[in-house]
């Protein structure tokens, strides 16, 4: 029932651990560079049905598109 | 005898490390770019304690991978420019990424010192931070600093002498990975041995691990075999943990930073929400966050042009007291005559810079540093996507609104030449603070204000349109939004100006010499005579095509040097100030629109060649000149069925 989920799927406030991400390799570097990396725990700030989502990630916060969130895995805590 | 340091800065985005450049070099400072590169080079100078030292703020990045030209520039400068010393700036209130830069930097075994900036912030969010146990465990010396109140600042300049001078040593934290890297890196160094390279053994033995293309590209150079069995490695490594090799690596240089974290870091939750926090949820509401921001916005464009239009014309009057008698010095002579154009040049550049983009800039930079900015990058990144950028590219679009040359030069926070490229293009379609003069002493004032509304508005679906026409005509994958969203924090007034007189210089030194020129240039056509038949070449297109009277001919061309000047000269030509007398509404609308939309001015020009190269420079003018002439051509007609 934990299976992976795309980080767009949590809701505001919903914690998760990363699984991994499936972006192409220079945008999956950058978020693993900023701190995104399998195993992390992250909370969503803000997340509406359309627009970035916004989260909090080794306590900095990131805006990413919605197109790589949808490529970001993750698993609800 | 002079003693000399070489100082550079390096750090993630934001925190803070232009401030500690500036207080440490003051006046002294020369931004250029990067050989060959459109990255900005600061580089500055100061005098202490007998030293001449030279400092240089390299660009703000978050690894040292080469994901980025910023990152790879700033890797090559700090290996093979060897400088003496690295200042590593670091927010102390995102300890563990900023640690993790940090890490990467003692790989490249170089003296560093840690500014650990902004300390009074970290306290604000209830994060104290051992600096003493920070150094012991990093093995560098670890300075508090509060770069916008100066502190700290002194601190780090008679560490970076004493270590200069060898009164303190350095050692280096050899960062250990885990069993499986560990070893095969060790099998890299010893294959590597031997083979001079500008960057440390140990250190291309991790980044060939990590698949990085520059070192892979060297090493394959000098032995291809090295490579191979490198390949092999990783796989083996792969194999084992089931995440690519770069991932393992990046993820365990975060364990160890996590590590330090826990032991050198105290949290003191705080249970409300703060005033900034409170700030940061209203301003990106899914809802609200577009009427304040649109409030905010027209709010700022009010008060810039209104006030513009006071001081513009206040200024006017008395340069026109002033000129009047200079013209009489010069004289009616045709050498006079030229002196003079060269006055005048200069003084419709300073009634467009004073009053329209000195404060428009001004009050941009403000929302800029205070965070704002990227609030609204974060709201605009869905309309963004439509046209294939992310919502970074509406800041250098809004800077356009001042002037074009300072925001084609923006463009280059966007991430890929592609992106770039777009985000120019459709920059380059905004309307400047001078083309809004026009648009608002011609069609606001004698069409009405609804009227000069709507064509900022059909401005902005023709620039969306074309944007999407470009998005599907360059070919290659978007790049999405990756940002890092910084608290609200009160402006530094000293950032904020310098980074408006950085704005306002590329105008000063880009376009003014060219508004100038073009002065000096038209009124050679006048002199010459040449004016009234160049007009009547463009009947066909002015009369013919956009229905404008064959004198606006002119207008058209001056409108490609000198834009600002556009309403004075067609005073001049039309003999009164009364447009309406002259020209139709219709006529109005249509000469407004083009001017609008054709070719961004002369200055434009000179800054789309500096950024894209002649041939895109080339392509985007002659595009812009004859889309402008078709859609004015349309809106003509349609007009004509309105009125």
């Amino acid at each position: 029932m934990n299976n992976p989920i795309p980080l767009i799927n949590l809701k505001e406030g919903e914690k998760a651990i990363i699984v991994s991400i499936t972006c192409e390799v220079d945008v999956t570097q950058r978020l693993i560079d900023m701190g995104l990396i399998p195993g992390t725990e992250i909370t969503v700030i803000k997340s509406a049905f359309f627009g970035p989502i916004e989260i909090s990630v080794r306590s900095s916060k990131l805006a990413v598109g919605r197109g790589i969130a949808a490529k970001i895995l993750v698993k609800r805590k | 005898m002079e003693k000399k340091l070489n100082i550079a800065l390096a750090g993630n985005m934001n925190v803070g490390k232009s401030v500690i450049f500036n207080s440490l070099t003051g006046l002294h400072q020369h931004i250029g770019n990067w050989p060959g590169k459109t990255v900005e080079k600061a580089e500055g100078t100061l005098h202490y304690k007998g030293y001449t030292i030279d400092v240089i703020d390299l660009p703000g990045i978050y690894s040292l991978s080469t994901f980025s030209i910023e990152e790879l520039i700033s890797r090559d400068y700090i290996a093979v420019e060897k400088p003496d010393l690295v200042i590593n700036v670091v927010d102390a209130s995102v300890l563990e990424r900023n640690l993790f830069f940090t890490l990467q930097l003692l790989e490249l075994e170089i003296p560093l010192i840690m500014a650990l900036n902004q300390v009074d912030l970290a306290k604000k969010w209830g994060i104290t931070i051992n600096y003493r146990k920070l150094q012991k465990l990093l093995g560098i010396p670890v300075i508090p600093t509060i770069a916008v109140r100066d502190m700290g600042i002194y601190e780090l300049i008679n560490m970076a002498i004493r270590i200069a001078e060898g009164k303190r040593k350095i050692r280096f934290l050899k960062l250990k990975y885990g069993k499986e890297v560990e070893t095969r890196i060790k099998k890299i160094a010893k294959l590597l041995k031997g083979i001079s390279v500008k960057y440390p053994i140990r250190y291309v033995a991790i980044k060939l691990l990590e698949g990085d293309k520059e070192i892979k590209k060297i090493v394959t150079k000098i032995n291809p075999k090295i490579v191979k069995i490198v390949e092999k490695y990783k796989k083996e490594i792969e194999d084992i943990h089931g995440h690519s090799c770069s991932t393992l690596i990046t993820s365990e240089r975060y364990e160890v930073a996590s590590k330090i974290v826990r032991k050198v870091q105290k949290l003191t939750p705080h249970k409300k929400p703060s005033l900034e926090d409170q700030l940061h949820a209203i301003t990106t509401h899914k809802i609200w966050g577009y009427p304040i921001m649109f409030a905010l916005l027209a709010a700022m464009f009010f008060t810039v042009f209104s006030f513009g239009d006071f001081f513009s014309t206040l200024l006017t009057d008395v340069f026109v007291m002033m000129t009047s008698t200079l013209e009489i010095i010069c004289g009616s002579g045709i050498a006079g005559k030229l002196i003079f154009s060269i006055i005048e040049g200069l003084v419709a550049g300073i009634t467009v810079i004073l009053p329209y983009i000195l404060p428009f800039y001004i009050i941009l930079g403000i929302l800029e540093d205070s965070g704002y900015l990227s609030r609204i990058a974060f709201l605009m990144d869905v309309a963004m996507h439509k046209i294939g950028l992310h919502g970074k590219a509406f800041i250098p679009m809004m800077l356009g609104y001042g002037c074009n040359v300072p925001a084609c030069l923006a463009c280059r926070i966007m991430e890929t030449q592609r992106e770039r490229l777009i985000a120019i293009f459709v920059t380059t379609l905004v309307p400047c603070a001078a083309v809004t003069t026009i648009v608002l002493g011609l069609v606001g004032r004698f069409v009405g204000i609804g009227w000069a509304f709507l064509l900022y508005v059909i401005n902005l679906i023709i620039i969306f349109i074309l944007g999407r026409v470009a998005f599907k005509f360059f070919p290659g994958e978007p790049v999405g939004l990756i940002m890092e969203m910084h608290s609200y924090r009160k402006p530094h007034i000293k950032t904020t100006a310098k980074q408006t007189w950085f704005r306002i210089k590329d105008f000063i030194y880009i376009a003014l010499p060219l508004i100038i020129a073009s002065s000096f240039f038209i009124k050679i056509l006048e002199i010459t005579n040449l004016l009234n038949p160049i007009a009547n070449l463009m009947r066909p297109i002015t009369v013919g095509w956009l229905g404008l009277p064959t004198i606006v001919g002119i207008i058209l061309i001056f409108g490609i040097l000198r834009k600002e000047l556009t309403l004075v000269i067609l005073a001049t030509l039309l003999g009164t100030t009364n447009f309406s007398l002259i020209l139709t509404p219709i006529q109005m609308i249509v000469f407004s629109l083009v001017t609008m939309l054709y070719i961004p001015c002369i200055a434009t020009i000179a800054a789309l060649i500096k950024e894209l190269g002649w041939k895109k420079a080339l392509l985007i003018t002659l595009f812009e000149i004859i889309f402008a002439i078709f859609v004015g051509g349309i809106m003509f007609r349609l007009l004509t069925l309105i009125f």
